[in-house]
């Protein structure tokens, strides 16, 4: 599905717009469609980050105030105190 | 070092806790990179590790610490990614392993007051053999924190590649070289 298009106004870093011209002129696209395009990308990536850390976070939420003994059998090492020898 | 972009890679249950519970920061750096690119890939059988686990501590610590057991269960499986199931090919190759290596390369583990039993160390070493053929299966590199099982068992289907028609060998990563 194509999506739709809004027009706007934005003030951008000159340093930025320079590159994304020079961009344009040698991929042979109009400035609009290589500054949609960086900031497709940059959304993209900003989204998986964010992803990224909510794993992260859920992690140490499932294995946060745990000792090392109790850690051993989240993962699947069962230890059973030791008997005394008679 | 390993690269996160080589991935998708196998978790086994040893080293999805030591990525987050032994993380250094260059770690963590690794991990989030690999979770740009990939989801973590697991094993059913360390779903089932962890959930014996949980359900073993919420009847074994003090009522008023349930509830944070419970959420610290809830937690891990609302984030879970990529869970591989136990399907025939897997469980075909797995008893491939258990016959080359029926018995655990390594002694049951012990610490001045605990120590587990026989039983509980087989037990264990099957569920790795599980784990080991379901990465062998999809071709997948394991990373894993337990190289006295993994390293026998990627050098035992070395040893026996005619038991694993059409498979390559395993790719064992011990988590700890990833940095």
């Amino acid at each position: 599905m194509k999506s739709s298009k809004r027009r706007t106004t934005l003030t951008l870093p000159a340093d930025a717009l320079r590159d994304a011209e020079k961009i344009a002129r040698a991929r042979h696209l109009n400035l609009s469609a290589v500054v949609a395009e960086a900031m497709v990308n940059g959304l993209k990536m900003q989204a998986s980050a964010s992803r990224s850390n909510e794993v992260l976070e859920g992690y140490r939420r499932a294995f946060q105030g745990f000792s090392e003994d109790e850690m051993a059998i989240l993962d699947g090492v069962i230890l059973e105190p030791v008997k005394a020898k008679a | 070092m390993i690269d996160p972009a080589w991935g998708p890679f196998l978790f086994d249950t040893s080293a999805e806790s030591w990525l987050i519970r032994k993380a250094t920061p260059a770690v963590e750096a690794w991990l989030l990179k690999y979770l740009d690119r990939h989801r973590i890939h697991i094993s059913a059988i360390t779903v089932a590790e962890r959930m014996r686990g949980y359900s073993m501590l919420r009847t074994s610590v003090e009522p008023e610490r349930r509830f944070a057991i419970d959420v610290a269960r809830a937690s891990y499986l609302s984030q879970l990614g990529e869970v591989r199931p136990l399907d025939a090919g897997t469980a075909a190759a797995a008893g491939e392993l258990l016959a080359l290596l029926p018995n655990p390369p390594s002694p049951p583990r012990r610490n001045h007051r605990l120590a587990e039993s026989q039983q509980e160390r087989l037990a264990r070493w099957r569920f790795d053999c599980l784990i080991a053929a379901t990465a062998l299966v999809l071709g997948m590199p394991l990373l894993h924190n337990n190289p006295e099982d993994f390293e026998a068992i990627a050098s035992a289907i070395e040893r026996s590649p005619a038991h694993f028609p059409g498979l390559s060998g395993l790719h064992a990563i011990r988590c700890t070289l990833i940095v």
